[in-house]
């Protein structure tokens, strides 16, 4: 029987695997921009899991709007990665370095 | 309670979005041309949402406030008084635009576009929707659409390397601190059963789940990165340098107030009942931003950078108001951040008023040699900022360090005051410095005049409210703060 | 219901001398809770490398590197760089698709919720197509 606490390890795993792929990775910035998504849609499996417990539609409906923000999000990180690249011609997370302090 | 109702609730966000919508076509009709228009129609709607804000919050009609759509909202006058600030800082990055974008050297986009006022009321109603949030729910949406508008905002010179990595970085640091936030919110959900702010507070009289610690820990640690406190600051200096200096104004002052006024509201609305579990993260938060906020701004040679440092170390300050957690503390903070904004604005403008001879903004601090005899004026009151940002007696900005101090100590928090007290005296040594380079160092003969009137009216109001002139608003700053933050803790 | 803030359970910090660190135990959760996530997170990443390794399946070959496409050898490098607009195209695309979403949650509960709800997905329709309009007058959509 699959209970709660599995659904809640499998979205801290996802979590932390998010986070740790915006900090480890040297390589991408396209790859932050999917770290990211992993950490929202890791919040989305808890918020839905915990509906489905609590038999609250609470969770769905926040669901849904992280669900939308991310896709906003997720626009913008491109839009702003594509004029970035015009500028720089690279996306390498090591060139991101014109300021230092 | 009739829908209506919330809608009349929720007046200066509905004249926003509607302008906002409004103003966001003429801009893509009418180009560039437009753009005077777009900002002046924005402003006007910025102050009507401000003269609504006021009213809800002078008018004895609305002293109780209310909820709005089932809970979602509440209007009282915590909410309204925040709000003003937000508007005003709004309004006078509106005005000081147009001079910074139409001057920015080479590059296809130096104009003023139609869409920087339209993405700052956008971020506004964002903000609005922030500080008057009873529920996890409005709380995200608006920190969102106030994010959103911030990243673009920070890339906003799209020809400029260093605007576009700003934005590149704010996005990637806030996008993962809206991650941890939203984790955090999730296991608050799942481990109270609701997302209302009164409703977690009762869960929380009961004793705290360790699911639910996690989520308010991770919640704290999100706002956080928002309110750019150690150890989540590290954004704060380069998005801060790298944004066009009327955006890293906007971005010192409103999306500030707004986080703060959000942590307050969360820790005290929501995490009321268990202050144990929050009071020490705030206190170390609130000591480590002082520290590192003054050691950081020591070698920088950069006036943006030092000012993002000293926000930093500002932040710090706050929150030791916070950590009293009292209605006392509540109060200082909200003085301390309208003293904060008027000396944020200020020196932000000033900073944006220095230009060589052929135009170009100056930043480096050595530039500022000087300035005390090329351009008297403008020197006086950069001293005058700066003292004010360091606390120093005479001026206003002592007064809300006195009261949050104050309130530290009322609340037994003796230690944590006096580590304060000692922190801000070695923080003053670099706002020293910028006094020293301006009035003893050999001339550097960089800065011309500025033949800007609305620069100047701007910096002499603010100039005005953090001089010990400022002293005699007392009264009414303190009444109006301490109905204020009575109003948070009416729940408790 | 007013209280006044003194009489907030303020726990002080009496007693610097390491009263106020025994608090911090309660954080200890979190830790453990982070270092099993960290650990078990590090393991899918490294146990498929690790595995391959020992069971001798590591064994790159230039066949085996090469791209599959449909049994031709490849003609081009797949990672060949496209034009940003389809960046545009895509912006655009998850925008308008996701906000759709919110369409069949409320067309399902329409009989609930009323004239109240139909107004209010009208409104925020009609947003939608105000940035619709704005992208189309900027010239978003125009692929030339």
């Amino acid at each position: 029987m699959i209970g709660i606490e599995h659904y809640i390890v499998v979205s801290s795993i996802l979590f932390v695997m998010g986070v740790l792929g915006i900090f480890l990775n040297r390589k991408n910035v396209i790859i932050i921009l999917m770290a990211i998504e992993l950490i929202l849609l890791a919040v989305n499996i808890n918020l839905v899991a915990f509906s489905a417990f609590l038999g609250d539609m609470v969770g769905q409906v926040f669901a849904m709007f992280v669900l939308t923000v991310a896709a906003g999000e997720a626009a913008i990180g491109l839009a702003i990665l594509v004029i970035y690249f015009r500028g720089r011609g690279t996306i390498a997370v090591d060139d991101i370095n014109r300021m230092k302090g | 309670m009739s829908v209506g109702n919330s809608l009349y609730l929720v007046a200066p966000e509905i004249i926003l979005s509607a302008s906002g919508l409004l103003l966001l076509l003429i801009g893509a009709w009418g180009g560039f041309k437009s753009a005077r228009l777009v900002s002046i129609l924005a402003v006007t709607a910025l102050f009507a949402s401000s003269a609504v804000a006021l009213e809800f919050l002078l008018n004895p009609a609305f002293a109780e406030g209310g909820d709005a759509f089932f809970g979602q909202y509440r209007l009282d006058k915590f909410g309204s008084l925040t709000k003003l600030l937000i508007y005003i800082s709004a309004i006078v990055s509106i005005i000081i635009a147009p001079r910074f974008f139409d001057n920015v050297a080479g590059g296809r986009s130096a104009v003023m576009r139609p869409e920087y006022p339209v993405l700052i009321v956008f971020a506004a109603i964002g903000m609005g929707m922030m500080v008057s949030a009873v529920d996890l729910m409005t709380l995200y949406i608006g920190l969102e659409l106030n994010s959103l508008a911030a990243y673009v905002l920070a890339s906003f010179l799209r020809n400029d390397e260093r605007s576009a990595e700003a934005g590149l970085k704010y996005f990637v640091l806030g996008g993962l601190a809206s991650g941890i936030l939203l984790f955090g919110m999730s296991l608050l959900y799942g481990f109270t059963g609701t997302t209302n702010f009164n409703a977690i507070n009762q869960a929380f009289e009961s004793g705290l789940s360790t699911g639910a610690l996690f989520g308010l820990i991770f919640v704290l640690a999100g706002m956080a990165f928002k309110i750019s406190a150690v150890p989540f600051h590290m954004w704060t200096p380069d998005v801060y340098e790298g944004a066009p200096t009327p955006v890293t104004t906007f971005f010192a002052t409103a999306p500030k107030v707004a986080a703060l006024a959000l942590t307050m509201r969360l820790a005290i609305e929501a995490f009321g009942s268990q202050i144990a579990a929050w009071q020490q993260i705030i206190i170390f938060i609130a000591l480590a931003s002082i520290v590192v906020g003054a050691a950081g701004a020591i070698g920088q040679t950069n006036i943006k950078r030092l000012l993002a440092y000293s926000s930093i170390n500002n932040v710090g300050f706050i929150l030791i108001g916070l950590a009293a957690a009292n209605q006392a503390g509540a109060s200082a903070m909200l003085v301390y951040l309208m003293i904060y904004v008027a000396m944020t604005l200020g020196s932000f403008v000033a900073v944006l008023d220095l230009r060589d001879a052929d135009g170009n903004q100056v930043e480096e601090i050595s530039s500022l040699a000087g300035l005390s005899k090329s351009r008297p004026g403008l020197a006086a009151a950069i001293a005058i900022f700066m003292f004010s940002l360091a606390g120093i007696p005479p001026l206003f900005g002592f007064w809300g360090k006195f009261l949050v101090f104050e309130a530290a100590v009322q609340a037994d928090l003796i230690l944590l005051a006096a580590l304060g007290i000692a922190a801000s005296v070695i923080g003053a040594f670099y706002y020293l410095k910028v006094i020293k380079v301006m009035y003893f160092d050999e001339s550097a003969d960089v800065v011309v005049k500025s033949d800007s009137k609305s620069h100047a009216v701007i910096i002499a109001l603010c100039a005005l409210f953090v001089s010990p002139l400022g002293y005699l608003l007392i009264p009414v700053l303190g009444n109006i703060a301490d109905q204020a933050a009575a109003a948070l803790f009416w729940a408790l | 219901m007013l209280r006044s803030g003194a009489d907030l359970p303020v726990d002080s910090l009496q007693g610097q001398e390491g009263n106020d660190l025994t608090d911090l135990s309660q954080y200890l959760p979190i830790l453990l809770f982070l270092g099993i996530a960290l650990i078990l997170s590090a393991a899918f990443v490294f146990l498929p490398m690790g595995v391959s390794r020992l069971t001798g399946t590591h064994n790159p070959t230039v066949n085996k590197l090469t791209e599959y496409e449909c049994g031709f050898p490849a003609f081009e490098d797949s990672r060949s760089q496209f034009d940003v607009r389809f960046y545009l195209v895509a912006i655009l695309f998850i925008i308008f698709d996701l906000e759709a979403a919110f369409l069949f949650p409320w067309a399902v509960s329409l009989n609930e919720i009323g004239w109240t709800g139909w107004v209010t997905m009208m409104i925020f329709l009609f947003e939608l197509i105000v940035g619709f309009a704005y992208a189309w007058k900027l010239g978003a959509l125009d692929w030339e």
